[in-house]
């Protein structure tokens, strides 16, 4: 998508949050993504963005998809992750049938449990296949509660179960609150076997997600950096405004730089290597949780408590790098493109 | 010089430990946290316990490190109902003392310390709430924000203006007033969804024309801003200790994690960039340790060092952030679905109460040239 298509896109993504998300974000972080704003979602085309036209999707290119994910993130980074985990997860996992469809028109919901490609070292439950049944329990299940799931089971198959198991909420998580962050309890004759390489499919899912996941981190910086240099300007302290001093202006403007030049190589991506866009990742995800950091920080009190929707962001940035990533194996395949063999494993 | 604390010291950090290890549970914590709910049992057992204990400041000081390396919400719910009593040990007179210092040391009342109001926090001279001289009372007017123990303290060591500084000096005509909670034109608003410390109660006040008796008032008129400044320069230090008890409480947390790890054989995942961050978290902590008890020393002997005290509280604010965050990224999982997503979120509070992070950094600064100009 060309720079001047991803302006329109950007202008109609925010014109869409401004309707749907923006005096809602504080209900959505409390009371979860109503079906209504994944219905709407999906109207829009935003929802299944990246699915293929033929099972209803928007077919956009990664260019567009990173324009939505980033722009929806400046919002709420929870309906940002509901896209991708529609998009880039059960996008990439499913086949392109009926249930796709259902999941990019909002219709049904998706989960997954990205154990074990995220942090394999987690207790994870439990979960088997034995004879044509599936049981056990599997934790680290994000997403819209309510449809089919995806997860490995513990001899590694990659399994969608479409039903016959809960979603135990656990209500108060760190991260993407709009979503629901859950253990799965499974017992079900309704499942399917995806892969029997599930690991491997997992990682590659996550690795698949490079460029998506920098354009989610730079949404939740954008957010919280505009939210402060709002706020600066009319917070005053010893009576001048909070802009006026060096350290603030001075810290604002430096990671608005930062931003500012991910923000343009995010929108030549189409020109990036997969080491470059891992390197971006890397820089964004970084850089999101420093802008949140700063970001609460400047609002003071006001900071502090969720109604000034600042502290989602603080939250969101440490959480996408543990819930949606694997920061300790993209460690490794950075150093591996910088040194051109396996290093910084010891 | 001598880094060991003498016995009884010891022996009170003992004694928190045991108390956090029978009354504070991660359940429990969780339970709180989620419900935003004070734990009012708590705070009653540890007075029981007989480890709250403000005349006795270096053993309160460890007891809060410890309760908070168990829980940061609940180790500062147990501990924080006398927030402001050392406004009247300090400057109030002997039926104040007898008054309301008796009940909040013994437990069975609860105090608050009003200073932030919704137009500033830092800018202290800069509130506006007014409280007018009428005979022999004054009528208070105007807003208080982010009060902890707002809605259930009994009582409040609130600062008003008094009187309109005619010098051009702001901080001239501000006084501190001693305002109970149920007095008609006062009301009390619990303020939820706070990121953390959300066992802790925080209140918006509001005070349309609360009338008070003009023996009420704190001291001297007018000197209210230099009462709550000595005051901040005391409470510092303890908000250092919660601090390093948060800091310490996520080392205690990724050491079990990578010990668990390493028994089951997989010490091969614990890299040398997590060694190291572990090295990093223990280092600032002991750091800031030191530094907080540098300047709990000169508190606690009556020779108050300005500057080290901010030192300490900034520093170990900004480890309390630091270790929660290194923790998190080190336990992944492991961490964000156990206390260590608390703690994190617990930590940040530390960069933001009783002075900002900013605010010390320019109070040490302010000291520092003054000290380089011989004093002016
Ligand atoms: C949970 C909670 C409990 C609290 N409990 C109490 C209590 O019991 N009693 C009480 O009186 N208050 C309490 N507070 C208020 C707290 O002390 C204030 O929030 C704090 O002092 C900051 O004030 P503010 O929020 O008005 O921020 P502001 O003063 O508006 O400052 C906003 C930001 O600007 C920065 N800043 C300000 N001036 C400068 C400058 N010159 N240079 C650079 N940066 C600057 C600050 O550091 C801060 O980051 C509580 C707050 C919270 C969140």
């Amino acid at each position: 998508m060309s720079i001047e298509e991803q302006d329109i896109l950007r202008s109609a993504v925010i014109e869409f949050a401004e309707k749907n998300i923006a005096n809602s974000a504080v209900s959505i972080e409390r009371a979860g993504i109503t079906d209504d704003l994944a219905a709407a979602l999906a109207a829009q085309g935003f929802l299944g963005a990246a699915l293929p036209a033929e099972v209803g999707g928007a077919g956009i290119d990664r260019q567009g998809y990173a324009v939505i994910l980033k722009e929806l993130a400046a919002y709420s980074p929870s309906v940002s992750a509901l896209v991708l985990i529609t998009g880039s997860v059960a996008g990439k996992l499913l086949k392109k049938d009926g249930l796709l469809g259902k999941i990019a028109t909002g219709e049904e919901a998706f989960a997954v449990s990205l154990w074990p490609a995220t942090d394999g070292s987690g207790d994870a439950g439990e979960l088997k296949i034995s004879g044509n049944r599936i049981t056990g329990t599997r934790r680290y299940v994000i997403g819209r509660p309510g449809g089919c799931m995806a997860a490995v089971t513990d001899d590694g198959k990659l399994v969608l179960v479409k039903s016959g198991f809960t979603l135990s909420d656990e209500d108060h998580h760190l991260s993407f609150r709009g979503l629901s962050y859950s253990v799965a309890t499974v017992e079900s004759g309704d499942y399917e076997v995806i892969s029997s390489n599930g690991k491997e499919t997992m990682e590659s899912i996550l690795s698949g997600m490079d460029l998506e996941i920098a354009a989610i981190a730079l949404g939740i910086a954008r957010g919280a950096l505009a939210k402060t240099v709002d706020y600066t300007k009319v917070r005053k302290t010893f009576e001048k405004p909070l802009k006026d001093y060096s350290t603030v202006a001075n810290n604002i403007s430096r990671l608005m730089s930062e931003l500012r030049v991910a923000e343009v190589a995010l929108q030549a991506s189409g020109d990036l290597n997969e080491t470059e866009i891992l390197m971006l990742k890397t820089h964004s995800t970084d850089l999101a949780k420093r802008a949140t950091k700063y970001s609460l920080q400047y609002h003071g009190g006001y900071g502090y408590i969720e109604d000034f929707g600042v502290e989602k962001f603080y939250r969101d940035a440490v959480g996408l790098t543990i819930l949606l990533e694997n920061q300790a194996a993209d460690g490794m395949r950075l150093s591996k493109e910088v040194f051109g063999e396996k290093s910084g494993y010891l | 010089m001598d880094f060991e604390f003498p016995e009884d010291i010891v022996r009170a950090r003992e004694k928190a430990a045991e108390f956090a290890r029978k009354e504070i549970s991660s359940k429990k914590a969780l339970m709180y946290d989620r419900q935003e709910k004070f734990p009012d049992e708590l705070k009653k057992k540890a007075f029981e316990y007989g480890i709250v204990d403000y005349t006795n400041p270096w053993s309160m000081l460890v007891t809060i490190e410890e309760l908070c390396r168990a829980d940061p919400g609940m180790g500062i719910a147990a501990t924080v109902s006398l927030f402001g009593a050392e406004v009247i040990m300090l400057f109030g007179n002997d039926s104040q003392k007898a008054s309301y210092l008796g009940a909040v040391q013994n437990g069975s009342k609860m105090m608050g310390l009003a200073v932030t109001e919704p137009g500033g926090g830092s800018d202290v001279a800069g509130i506006k709430t007014f409280a007018r001289k009428e005979g022999s009372k004054y009528i208070i007017n105007g807003s208080k924000m982010f009060i902890t123990n707002g809605a259930i303290a009994d009582f409040f060591v609130m600062l008003v203006r008094t009187s309109n500084p005619e010098d051009g000096k702001r901080h001239h005509g501000l006084s501190t007033l001693i305002v109970p909670g149920n007095l008609p034109g006062f009301s009390r608003t619990k303020i939820t969804g706070k990121l953390g410390v959300r066992a802790t109660n925080t209140a918006e006040l509001v005070l349309n024309n609360v009338e008070v008796p003009a023996d009420n008032l704190i001291g001297e008129e007018g000197k209210g801003f230099y009462y709550i400044m000595t005051f901040f320069n005391i409470s510092r230090a303890y908000v250092a200790a919660q601090a390093i008890g948060i800091a310490q409480g996520a080392l205690d947390r990724v050491l079990e994690y990578l010990s668990e790890l390493q028994s089951k054989g997989a010490s091969s995942s614990i890299t040398e960039e997590i060694q190291m961050a572990a090295s990093d978290i223990a280092t600032r902590i002991e750091a800031s340790r030191l530094l907080t008890y540098k300047a709990a020393s000169y508190l606690f002997q009556f020779k108050p060092n300005p500057t080290i005290t901010s030192m300490s509280k900034a520093y170990a604010a900004e480890t309390a952030v630091f270790a929660t965050e290194k923790a998190l990224e080190i336990t992944g999982y492991s961490g964000i679905n156990g206390d260590l997503e608390r703690f994190f979120r617990d930590a940040k509070i530390m960069e933001i109460w009783e002075g900002t992070s900013e605010i010390e950094k320019l109070i040490i600064w302010r000291n520092l040239i003054r000290e380089a100009r011989g004093g002016n």
